[in-house]
């Protein structure tokens, strides 16, 4: 017999090991394909829009006729698709089916059957899923930056921080939403209905009732770390953005969105480890 | 004395005509839901708007000092826009593995080795969607309908609005055959009924975030077009008579979904065979 | 078998899914070498593989394997294989980097870990497709890069759920083959199958089960001598099946007989005393040449039969 290792791999190797075989698994699915047309979406909508300011027959107006700025735009665009709709899509899909896709595939058998913690399977498959979500949204959001932000005479050089806040906010909402939605997946049964309710029922509506509630999201936090300025009009999203004019400090939503990742991940650990998975015939 | 053949018998009865096994995968698809616990705890959240707005009716009818809540046209809209967050749970919950879980299962020849066409399958699948989200549409509407016209004692408001009863329908079956046949699309196109959930989710979410950034940069709403509940929205609206919300001629709307529709039934045609040939 | 030394032992283990029962109170010890697990479908087979294997916890009672618990117990792993029953694997994954992906989860090193995975699939005869995808796989490939990653790490112990399902007569006999020499080699091995004749092509160490309950465990040979109320069959292929007949009906522990096509087929209920009785009359040669002296009784077949009706 091949006598065990004298130092038997940590919960961190193993969880690296479980990464290196899940991140191709990841990456070249069919699944990752369509998600991956789906982050495209902004790139063609941002190229569409600068095509037509190119050829001058499109003017970018706010509300009140005045033009708005590539940055502002970029901004908004920001908000609308990736914070609202991409971000809370990847990691309810991802975050829920860490274990569930092992599991209905039947190859969590062979992950649970060897030497290592199921923790660190856990773990692995949430670095992964981080990994290529970073890898399919962040290029997205430069792709999108560099088209729009030259508009009506936005400076791609002196906004440039602002690119570097919003891949790291962005980066930030897949980590505690991959977070959230791991001990969702890990602890409920439907898991994805209710990813789904969280992400675009509990979070939304939440957010919109003055009080403390809005403390149990991770949007809240999130929302503190976006860097841009919304126009100032009276259509929906002005009047919807202006009512989220206090938020917490940057470190203190930094600081609630590590402890939610962590907290999670360890509570999702804690299923992982305690529960049966019994396979369907 | 004669000794009976125990063996196998052919059987002897009335056979039903071809072309109804749609409505057995339906029942069988009905029944299965309904037998969902989760599922029946969706249909009663569904329905406390109705109840809601029951109890509005009655205040309206019974306390001259609420008459402010009496109904109009737009109640019966709004009742209808309010219920698409249910919609589109029921959707996922029930349309996403239809067509997913029997790829799933490889009962997809199964089903196609027997006497019935494709097209009784997908219309017996169909039919399983369409009656849960009528169960959550046009059946509280109408519902409402008549609940209104029992708590007034007549049927004036009936009468001045006699328009509402098709409109409810029309309108109803054109989001329920929309979305019944885009989520039956999605779920052909996987074996994963939580990939499918989440490829409508995106579809529903994704859209209007993209019309509502050309909402912005164009300052118009002539690009509803691209947004799928916006659509719906348009040609509800016109269809109860009241104020279009976006600059699109309703006509293109509805042009875009039967558009969705054509384009779900071409993607079904293509996906749902008994046998795939890979060359 | 002493509890205390079985490589497996189960004391008082019951397992419930809801209303159903998969196993009801077994107690057992599985004794090093190769043990076949034997039961129809639906006996409960599985259940006890993931029991022994920390997939399921047991509802009742304890489960030890090489002297330890089990369940949330990732160590023990580093000393068993476990081949499980369903065809499932990363199918863009070539067989190499599968087997080597997985060794490497037991801790060792890259280039250790595809020698490794390299040999085991020498083993299976998988050498030629190693750098073919998984699904590219005819379905006795599969089970083979299967039990490949079972074996691929040494492991004392192998469980097998199911090794033989879907592979040709000669993929089988090798399979067999390697079984056997694992055995021989000082591991031990726990292989499943309903297929009776697998079974006993690998082993004489059985454990019968059947509706959750363990049925027989020993040796096929044993279990059938305690069988004592079931009559004992001997056919007999002769030259003078009659006078042998004649013979034999003259004995009192010869329960019935009947005439086949030149041959006699007897029950005995005391086969001691009827082998030794044929074989004086045999080495007599009144009765001209017997050809032909077997045992339908001695095997799994009809040992099952008897304990499970």
């Amino acid at each position: 017999m091949v006598a065990p290792p004298a130092n038997r791999p940590t919960v961190v190797a193993s969880a690296l090991r479980i990464f290196d075989l899940s991140l191709g698994q990841m990456l070249w699915s069919r699944r990752s394909v369509f998600l991956a047309i789906l982050v495209g979406g902004p790139v063609l909508l941002a190229a569409a829009i600068r095509l037509a300011t190119i050829l001058e027959h499109l003017f970018v107006h706010a509300g009140n006729n005045k033009q708005i700025g590539g940055v502002t735009l970029f901004g908004m665009m920001i908000w609308l698709l990736y914070v609202h709709v991409i971000v809370p899509v990847l990691g309810v899909f991802y975050g829920t089916a860490l274990i569930a896709d092992e599991v209905d595939d039947k190859t969590i058998t062979y992950l649970f059957t060897r030497p290592i913690p199921r923790r660190a399977v856990l773990i692995g498959k949430y670095l992964s899923y981080l990994t290529c979500t970073i890898l399919l949204v962040l290029p997205s959001v430069v792709a999108v930056y560099f088209l729009i932000v030259p508009i009506n005479g936005g400076s791609v050089g002196r906004s440039f921080p602002l690119l570097l806040a919003d891949l790291g906010m962005l980066a930030a909402g897949l980590i505690a939403y991959g977070a959230v939605f791991a001990l969702v997946g890990a602890r409920l049964k439907r898991p994805l209905v209710i990813g789904l309710v969280f992400a675009f029922g509990w979070e939304p509506g939440v957010l919109l009732v003055p009080g403390y509630l809005k403390r149990a999201t991770v949007a809240y936090y999130l929302q503190a770390l976006v860097p841009h300025q919304m126009p100032l009009d009276t259509t929906t999203i002005g009047i919807l953005t202006q009512m989220f004019d206090r938020f917490p400090s940057i470190t203190t939503s930094l600081a609630w969105l590590a402890a939610m990742t962590v907290s999670a991940l360890w509570w999702a650990s804690r299923a992982v480890e305690d529960r049966e998975y019994v396979l369907e015939q | 004395m004669p000794i009976h053949d125990q063996g196998y018998r052919r059987y002897g009865g009335r056979r039903i005509p071809l072309g109804r096994a749609w409505a057995v995968i339906a029942g069988a698809g009905i029944r299965a839901v309904l037998g969902r616990r989760r599922f029946i705890l969706l249909l009663i959240l569904a329905w406390i708007p109705f109840v809601v707005r029951a109890v509005q009716i009655y205040f309206s009818v019974n306390l001259p000092q609420a008459a402010f809540l009496a109904p109009t046209a737009e109640t019966f809209r709004e009742f209808l826009d309010q219920q698409q967050i249910f919609v589109f749970f029921i959707t996922v919950s029930v349309g996403a593995g239809l067509i997913a879980n029997d790829r799933r299962a490889n009962a997809l020849q199964i089903y196609l080795s027997k006497p019935l066409s494709r097209w009784e399958y997908l219309f017996g699948k169909l039919a399983i969607l369409m009656v849960c989200l009528l169960l959550v549409t046009w059946v509280p509407a109408i519902a409402l309908l008549i609940v209104q016209a029992l708590f007034a004692g007549n049927f004036s408001f009936f009468r001045a609005n006699l328009y509402l009863c098709p409109a409810i329908t029309l309108f109803s079956f054109i989001e329920v055959i929309m979305i019944a046949t885009s989520m039956l699309a999605l779920s052909s196109l996987s074996n994963s009924s939580r990939y499918v959930s989440i490829l409508y989710a995106a579809l529903v979410f994704f859209t209007p975030a993209l019309f509502g950034v050309l909402l912005v940069v164009t300052g118009s709403s002539a690009m509803s077009l691209m947004s799928f509940p916006a659509n719906l929205r348009q040609v509800g609206n016109a269809i109860f008579r009241l104020p279009l919300p976006y600059e699109t001629p309703w006509a293109l709307s509805l042009l875009m979904i039967l558009g969705l529709i054509v384009g779900s039934g071409l993607i079904l045609e293509r996906r749902v065979r008994g046998v795939e040939v890979v060359v | 078998m002493s509890e205390e030394r079985g490589i497996i032992t189960a004391h008082h283990v019951s397992k419930w899914y809801g209303q159903v029962i998969g196993l009801n109170d077994v107690t057992l010890a599985v004794p090093a070498g190769i043990t076949g697990l034997l039961g129809p479908n639906g006996a409960g087979k599985s259940t006890f593989m993931k029991l022994v294997t920390g997939q399921l916890k047991p509802s009742q009672g304890q489960i030890t394997v090489l002297g330890e618990r089990i369940w949330q117990n990732p160590a023990l792993y580093f000393r068993i294989g476990f081949c499980p029953e369903q065809d499932a694997f990363y199918e863009r994954m070539t067989g190499l980097e599968w087997l080597t992906a997985l060794v490497r989860l037991n801790g060792v090193g890259d280039r250790g870990a595809a020698e490794m995975a390299a040999r085991a699939l020498e083993l299976v005869d998988l050498t030629a497709a190693a750098g073919k995808r998984i699904g590219a796989y005819s379905k006795g490939m599969r089970q083979r890069v299967k039990l490949a990653q079972a074996l691929a790490h040494d492991p004392e112990l192998l469980i097998l759920d199911e090794p033989l399902a879907g592979m040709d007569p000669i993929a089988r006999r090798k399979a067999i083959r390697l079984i056997r020499d694992w055995g021989r080699s000082g591991k031990s091995v726990v292989v499943s199958s309903h297929i009776l004749h697998e079974i006993e092509s690998m082993t004489s160490n059985i454990l019968l089960i059947n509706q959750g309950r363990i049925l027989a465990e020993g040796n096929v040979h044993q279990i059938r001598d305690l069988i004592d109320e079931h009559p004992h069959t001997v056919y007999i292929k002769a030259d003078e099946t009659r006078a042998l007949a004649r013979e034999f009906l003259g004995a009192a522990d010869v329960l019935s007989l009947k005439f086949e096509d030149q041959a006699v087929v007897i029950q005995t209920s005391r086969p001691d005393a009827f082998y030794a009785r044929l074989t004086a009359y045999a080495a007599s040669g009144e009765f001209g040449a017997i050809h032909e002296v077997t045992s339908p009784d001695d095997n799994l077949q009809a040992v099952f039969k008897y304990l499970v009706k």
